[in-house]
């Protein structure tokens, strides 16, 4: 398959230009770049989402057009999503025939026969999933098998694979890496889209990078490093180890002794939990996404009541107290999804700027607005922060991610702050603001604030955490000091101690 | 003082362009403001708008129509009647009373005639014409209570205001006078004209209430209903229709129903008439020739304002002893010799 | 100028204007455009089509007695509708505003006919105590989504439901019921507490009253309450992402029953205006389906104060246009009704706007 000169514009911005591309049976291309370098739009391309203001596409030297991904799927151009296309209460053949139900006679659904298609594509590519399951009891690892199933039984002969390693742990990544292995081996060409660095050098046979919509560098994974793919990404040098020098844990700034949360549906989300954050430590959280963090961070913040157990902050102890309350008590909430908790989409950037800090003197006398001193703050925050935008009028999804979460960042660390509770900070964000972020958090370490730092990223964890906890099924199973052998923890965050 | 002037005259000016566009009112102009029920209500606009298209066949005239869609409607489209520059305003129904009452004070070169309402004292430029409506029912009433086979009769009205409650009267003596005659016990469900009591519907449009009213009734035993709420009745028609009309029969009000909704003809056993478009007729001819003058007039069996309607195809439901009782009746109420409330 | 600065924030915005204007304007002009096809498709002659065109804007616009029809249709409208776009900036959907008018109007009525008070002071009394009890039952649909989680839409509904068989209640009991009638209607209100009529210097028969100026005021209220205060703030933070309110430390249940109650107090002085500047007594169908058309006029004035605000005059252009249409032209009134459904349409439709007339949009 081949992409030739390919352009796209949306009005004055260039998403892609003049791109060439190539990929053959039997390899894997890795595809890297930014967030909002143009891998989206040209992947929206090749699977007929968008038409290509110039350039043609080549499937086996065969000039194709695509107006609609259903066409693509007809040429074997299938996607992997990053989030996942399926119906959660249908089961894994219901959800791979959907939009091409085989038919028997008086249109009834074919099943028996799709299910048999179904197990050949599972043993053939040695997938490993039951065609009869539900989807929504199977784990995120199988759901994106059955979504690779999905395309090939639509025959795809190039499959993309949009960051699909983002959401699964570190044992279902190697098992991915396997799966990927054998497509090639069967001839199937594969693209892998992805910001990280490590995984297009493990798996890929020829990376290109891809910024500012032109392919700017091509490299081959066993002549190339980290360092340099970052750069070819970033467009500057870029630190990719934040450096840390190690620090005494100061005094005991939050404890929570014996928490457990209960579910709506009489399930224990978190059970007995205890941990302590000091002053000038890192409390690194690992864990595979769905083990209680998120519940954790919202007990801590006052956003989720608590069944039984204990949190002091700064030596007192807190019941059921208000999130405004334990802002008021410097201690700042990075929430983990920022479009849905940290940030309002329609609101101004000055609008954002004061979310949780509206109310106080500084902007408010008596229930009038200050937008003067609103829009001082905005504008400090873009400057001190970095948040690349031309004006802090425009609303904040016009922004994009890295810029959205710098913003937000920025808005929770630019004030009077004792304590950080950082959930998923770098989560979609591209590699220049993931070293920024990076480094404001251990610069507020260094200054004396105690941070608790949420991630499913095992990497960013060992990267910035001075002490690192391992939260499993609610539990607390692990902790281990920073300089921990990755896989030790990975095998943790699987459950296994 | 100036500035208003120039107001007048401006605005007067442009709109005389305008309305020389529009209106064409030089002709004689004839113009109707319904109630809520609207014109094709099948009952009293649509008869009082009748009278109106009468005029306009036999004499050439213009006429002109608003309807309302709620009470709120009534004052500004009186207004807009007279700044159309009306010669005669009707305005259809007891409810405009007080509407018309304030239009006719603030434009006292207009002519007003109200249909349901009498004004004491009287307005010099309104007409208002009410109808003996109870002396028509009272003859129903008779023949109802003749024809019940399950000796239990009903009535239901709109609103209770006079125009409705007076059909309603009429019914209910009607058919006591039938079981002092007669020595029978007919029974009346939805009215006590002693204690001013009885079912409404509290709307003049909603055929569903006029269904759901006429139901109760006949779950009570009564095999003849009088719906006295405009097109209300027509919901009560159409069970009639599915039940039978040897189950349920209705009686009509305003006009002669099997003319109005004649898919249903065989339900109706007669109409009360209430003749407001022959009273709307003599109004606008009245005002045409310079005759007009305000006041009250009131439509009776003796001068033809009210009547009731031929038994059509239930004519065979009564027999011909109880047609000629009826009949002297009607003239019994005309000489006076009969007291229907006694 | 530091007020224009604060307006060009949010309405030099050339989207916002788009938003609040032109989309409207062209919706409106469309909507009459099909309107008037509607009437030649079935049958009229366009010598009718042009008549009611011309008679639509002069009823409406063409004289001094058409403006103050115009404005007097407009005003309970401007005043739902606030009450509604406040509702929709917190992400409620009001469709009780019928209700709360009833409820307001009702109570405006008992305290008109009810107490001998100065004039400025009983009128003072009659719109407050009108716009309190539209927020009190307002209120109990805010009370129950914040404490139940019940759908305002499902409670607005039931509660209009109950406010027509309260109004029929109340109109029948004897010292509310005008004396000497047996139909449900309700004393006259005293003077002293009528609404005076604006442009009474110019002609007595202009009805555009004091309610007017008083609903302009409410829309420049509203405009500071949502953008300038605290209050709207909250408003709108919880009505664009829940989730995001309650991490910044705003109670959204204390939220959506303060915005509910506002918007009944709106929808009360609507009532309350309705009844001491036009009506001066309650009767069953006294509310006369405003609550329901100022949903309509709150969706196109895009819960905008100042959108609002000429959505209202838009309406009320319609309902008095739409009288003189049919006078003068003899078209049915339902032919407005269609008009107001079409804008309601397209307005839901901006894209459908945005393609038909893209050289406006450039």
């Amino acid at each position: 398959m081949k992409l030739h000169e390919i352009s796209k514009s949306f009005g004055p911005v260039k998403a892609n230009s003049n791109i060439n591309l190539t990929v053959d049976r039997g390899e894997i291309l890795g595809l890297l770049g930014e967030n909002g370098a143009g891998k989206t739009t040209l992947m929206n391309i090749l699977t007929g989402l968008y038409k290509p203001d110039s350039g043609k596409i080549l499937i086996d030297n065969q000039l194709r057009e695509f107006h609609n991904p259903r066409e693509a799927n007809k040429n074997g151009v299938g996607m992997v999503h990053q989030h996942f296309m399926l119906v959660p209460v249908f089961s894994v053949t219901e959800n791979i025939i959907l939009g091409e139900e085989p038919t028997k006679r008086f249109n009834k659904i074919d099943l028996e026969n799709a299910k048999n298609k179904v197990l050949k594509i599972s043993s053939e590519y040695k997938l490993d999933v039951d065609p009869d399951q539900i989807i929504e009891k199977l784990p995120v690892g199988i759901q994106q098998r059955v979504e690779i199933i999905k395309i090939l039984f639509r025959d795809a002969e190039i499959l993309i694979f949009d960051e699909p390693t983002a959401v699964l742990t570190p044992q279902e990544v190697v098992e991915f890496f396997e799966i990927i292995k054998n497509l090639k081996k069967t001839g199937k060409a594969i693209i892998f889209i992805t910001h990280k660095l490590h995984e297009v050098l493990e798996i890929c046979d020829r990376i290109n990078v891809l910024r500012r919509g032109k392919i700017v560098g091509e490299e081959y994974p066993k002549k190339t490093d980290k360092k340099k793919l970052a750069e070819l990404m970033v467009g500057r040098t870029v630190n990719l180890r934040t450096s840390r020098k190690k620090m005494e844990q100061g005094e005991v700034l939050l404890e929570v002794n014996g928490l457990s949360i209960l579910s709506d549906n009489k399930e224990y989300v978190l059970s007995n939990v205890d941990l302590k954050l000091h002053k000038n430590e890192i409390l690194g959280i690992a864990g595979v996404q769905g083990n209680g963090q998120t519940e954790l961070v919202e007990a801590l913040t006052g956003l989720r009541s608590v069944s039984s157990g204990k949190i002091s902050y700064f030596g007192k102890e807190y019941k059921n107290f208000s999130p405004r309350k334990i802002h008021q008590l410097g201690v700042r909430h990075i929430p983990e999804d920022r479009q849905k908790q940290g940030l309002i989409g329609e609101f101004s950037l000055t609008e954002n700027s004061i979310l949780n800090t509206y109310y106080e003197e500084e902007f408010s006398y008596n229930i009038t607005l200050n937008w003067t001193n609103a829009k001082i703050e905005a504008k400090k925050i873009i400057e001190k922060f970095d948040v690349r935008t031309n004006s802090e009028n425009i609303s904040a999804n016009k922004l994009s991610g890295g810029n959205q979460q710098k913003l937000l960042i920025g808005r929770e660390m630019s004030r009077s702050i004792n304590l950080l509770i950082a959930s998923q900070p770098t989560r979609g964000v591209d590699v220049g603001s993931i070293e920024y972020i990076h480094n404001q958090i251990v610069f507020a370490r260094n200054k004396g604030i105690g941070v608790i730092l949420n991630s499913t990223e095992l990497e960013e964890i060992i990267a910035l955490s001075d002490r690192i906890i391992v939260l499993f099924e609610g539990k607390v199973i692990a902790e281990f000091p920073s300089d921990t052998d990755p896989n030790i923890i990975g095998l943790a965050m699987a459950g296994e101690n | 003082m100036y500035f208003k002037k120039f107001l007048k005259i401006s605005s007067g000016a442009f709109a005389g362009v305008l309305l020389m566009t529009i209106n064409s009112a030089n002709a004689f102009t004839a113009c109707q403001v319904t109630d809520v029920g609207g014109v094709d209500d099948k009952s009293f606009n649509q008869t009082a708008w009748k009278g109106v298209q009468d005029a306009v066949a036999k004499h050439g005239i213009d006429s002109k129509l608003l309807e309302s869609k709620s009470e709120t409607d009534y004052e500004p489209h009186l207004n807009s009647m007279v700044n159309a520059g009306c010669d005669v305003i009707i305005a259809v129904g007891f409810l405009m009373g007080e509407a018309t009452k304030n239009a006719a004070e603030a434009n006292k070169d207009s002519k007003f005639t109200i249909i349901d309402f009498a004004y004491d004292p009287t307005v010099p430029n309104i007409l208002g014409q009410v109808f003996a409506t109870d002396q028509a029912a009272f003859l129903a009433g008779y023949v109802s209570a003749g024809v019940s086979k399950t000796g239990i009769v009903g009535t239901f009205g709109g609103i209770n205001i006079p125009p409705v409650t007076g059909f309603m009267d009429g019914f209910a003596w009607g058919v006591k006078h039938y079981n002092k005659v007669k020595g029978k016990n007919v029974q009346v469900l939805g009215w006590d004209p002693d204690a001013k009591e009885g079912l409404f519907t509290n709307n003049f449009d909603s055929t569903d209430d006029g269904k759901a009213f006429a139901q109760n009734l006949y779950d009570e035993g009564a095999d003849i209903v009088m719906p006295v709420a405009g097109p209300v009745g027509l919901g009560s028609a159409s069970l009639a229709d599915e039940l039978g009309s040897d189950k349920l029969k209705i009686i009509g009000v305003d006009g002669d129903w099997t003319q109005t909704d004649p898919a249903r003809k065989s339900v109706y056993l007669t109409s009360v008439l209430k003749k407001m478009d022959v009273t709307v007729l003599s109004v606008i001819e009245s005002v045409k020739s310079g005759s007009y003058s305000g006041g009250v007039t009131v439509g009776t069996l003796e001068n033809g304002g009210v009547g009731i309607a031929p038994y059509h195809d239930l004519s065979s439901e009564v027999s011909s002893e109880l047609a000629s009782e009826v009949e002297a009746l009607r003239k019994g109420i005309i000489s006076g010799s009969i007291v229907m409330n006694k | 100028m530091k007020i224009f600065n604060y307006f060009g924030n949010y309405f030099s915005n050339r989207e916002t204007f788009q938003e609040i204007i032109v989309i409207p304007v062209f919706a409106t002009l469309l909507a009459i455009f099909l309107g008037l096809l509607l009437l030649i498709v079935s049958g009229s002659s366009n010598e009718i089509a042009l008549k009611a065109l011309i008679a639509l804007f002069y009823g409406s616009f063409g004289s001094i007695s058409s403006i103050s029809e115009t404005l007097t249709a407009a005003t309970p409208l401007i005043f739902a509708a606030l009450g509604i776009a406040v509702g929709f900036k917190a992400g409620l959907f009001n469709i009780g505003a019928e209700g709360q008018i009833i409820l307001g109007g009702m109570a405006a009525v008992i305290i008109g006919f009810s107490f001998q008070l100065p004039f400025f002071i009983h009128l003072i009394l009659i719109l407050l105590v009108g716009a309190l009890f539209g927020a009190l039952y307002a209120f109990i649909s805010g009370w129950l989504k914040a404490t139940t989680g019940a759908h305002e839409v499902i409670t607005t509904i039931m509660l209009n439901l109950i406010a027509y068989r309260l109004l029929d209640f109340f109109l029948r009991i004897p010292s509310i019921q005008k004396e000497g009638r047996n139909d449900p209607i309700s004393k006259s209100i005293l003077d002293t507490a009528e609404l005076p009529r604006i442009l009474y210097f110019l002609d007595p028969n202009l009805r555009v009253h004091m309610g007017f100026l008083i609903a302009i005021f409410a829309v420049l209220i509203v405009y500071w309450l949502i953008f300038y205060t605290t209050i709207g703030y909250e408003f709108r933070a919880v009505g664009k992402n829940l989730e995001a309110s309650r991490y910044s430390g705003i109670s959204p249940s204390m939220t959506i029953i303060l915005a509910m109650s506002i918007a009944g107090l709106l929808a009360g002085l609507a009532g309350a205006s309705q009844i001491a500047g036009v009506l001066g007594r309650a009767t069953p169908g006294f509310s006369a389906g405003i609550g329901f058309d100022a949903i309509a006029v709150a969706l196109l004035g895009r819960a905008h104060p100042i959108g609002v605000l000429f959505a209202g005059i838009l309406f009320g252009a319609l309902i008095a246009g739409g009288r003189q249409m049919q006078v003068s032209a003899d078209v049915s009134l339902d032919l407005i009704t269609v008009i107001q459904a079409l804008i309601i349409i397209f307005i839901a439709a901006p894209v459908l706007i945005r393609k038909l007339f893209p050289w406006i949009f450039r």
